[in-house]
């Protein structure tokens, strides 16, 4: 049974950084497909569609971190709330990732037709960057509590 | 439900479309539409066939009976898996049988059955003939504007407000995907309507270039190669 806590221990610590990179990967390729695609209509303008396609690449950041926080000796006292802050952390992530690369996809594609429209197009990429920084924050603040 | 992701790459790539009627060509040619489409998969891109040779006029034969063109839909209809272009589909059969029975019954006609068309209103049609708008006002508020232009006998006008209409229509469904298959098949069915629209003011230019020259060409006869009347 100890064995089976401990492993969950483990996997709590690994995943904010597995599904961070796991969501900046998705996000990044749905976004950076759009990039391509507008290239190909478009006469200039390509380095801010490159740079917004790279948007998603910072939930694997906030994962490393929260790794690195999380990372401790895995007792059985402590293993729960590693599983528990690890896994939840990661699956938020995931989500925001892959979301914002949507969003950023959209972006991309409006502001090929219309470019002046740039800067109020990622609000909503901001935005779930801001959901994506909550998941963050307070895992940190949570983990502060694991012994 | 199609992949909401599939063509990120192929949507972004094709332009955005300009206002219809301000346009005066689609914003790209047919060979670089179909180049780009290239990108679909052979099952969607079979699909999409079906939904264009079903909806273009181009596709019917002139002599097509009724009952051959309802067929062809029902034929169409039963190929195209997505829930969306199946509504979008028989959205544009509604508008269709509507402005047909309105041309049928100006023309003095009614229906041979009880049924008309094809769509929601096939029975509703014929047993509402004598209301001048079919008591269809609130499904297709545009049903009495299209009775006034018949009747004023404008059909240009007319062709300019179904084309409006059924662009509204798919404006409305694109607002609800935007990377998958079905954000491909409205944006063709756009480009349609544009191309329709397009090739529609090409005819009139024509017809008024030759009134024009005959206009230009009537007082040719009245002179002479010496430059003197006759």
């Amino acid at each position: 049974m100890n064995e089976l806590v401990l492993t969950l221990g483990w996997l709590g610590i690994y995943a904010p950084m597995a599904l961070g990179a796991a969501a900046s990967a998705i996000g990044c390729s749905i976004a950076g497909m759009a990039s391509i695609g507008a290239m190909t209509e478009t006469e200039g303008g390509y380095g801010r569609f490159v740079g917004v396609s790279a948007f998603p690449s910072t939930m694997v950041i906030y994962g490393i971190v929260i790794m690195f926080t999380l990372n401790r000796d895995v007792t059985p006292e402590n293993a729960g709330g590693l599983f528990g802050i690890g896994i939840l952390s990661g699956i938020a992530l995931m989500y925001c990732g892959i979301w914002q690369g949507r969003a950023c996809a959209a972006a991309i594609n409006a502001t090929k037709e219309k470019p002046e429209i740039f800067g109020l197009s990622l609000a909503p990429a901001a935005i779930i960057e801001g959901f994506g920084v909550f998941a963050f924050v307070f895992a940190l603040v949570i983990s502060a509590g694991i012994s | 439900m199609s992949d909401p992701d599939a063509y990120i790459a192929l949507v972004s790539s094709l332009p955005g479309s300009e206002r219809l009627f301000v346009a005066k060509q689609p914003p790209l040619s047919r060979l670089r539409l179909d180049r780009r489409l290239t990108a679909l998969t052979p099952e969607d891109a079979r699909v999409l066939r079906v939904l264009e040779h079903a909806l273009n006029w181009g596709d019917y034969d002139m002599d097509v009976t009724d009952a051959q063109a309802i067929e062809r839909c029902k034929e169409a209809l039963r190929d195209i898996p997505q829930p969306t272009l199946r509504k979008l589909f028989l959205e544009r059969m509604d508008l269709r049988t509507t402005a047909a029975a309105l041309r049928l019954r100006k023309q003095g006609g009614s229906p041979s059955s009880g049924t008309f068309g094809m769509g929601r209103w096939t029975r509703h049609i014929p047993a509402n003939w004598t209301d001048p708008s079919f008591r269809l006002e609130g499904p297709m508020p545009w049903i009495k504007e299209a009775k006034q232009l018949l009747d004023a006998e404008d059909p240009l006008g007319l062709e300019r407000l179904l084309l409006s209409v059924s662009h509204k229509q798919l404006k409305k469904h694109a607002a609800r995907h935007l990377f998958d298959f079905e954000a491909v098949a409205i944006y063709v069915l756009i480009w349609n309507i544009f191309d329709r629209w397009a090739q529609s003011n090409a005819q009139d230019a024509v017809k008024r270039f030759e009134h024009l020259a005959q206009q230009a060409m009537a007082g040719v006869a009245e002179i002479d190669i010496d430059g003197a009347s006759a």
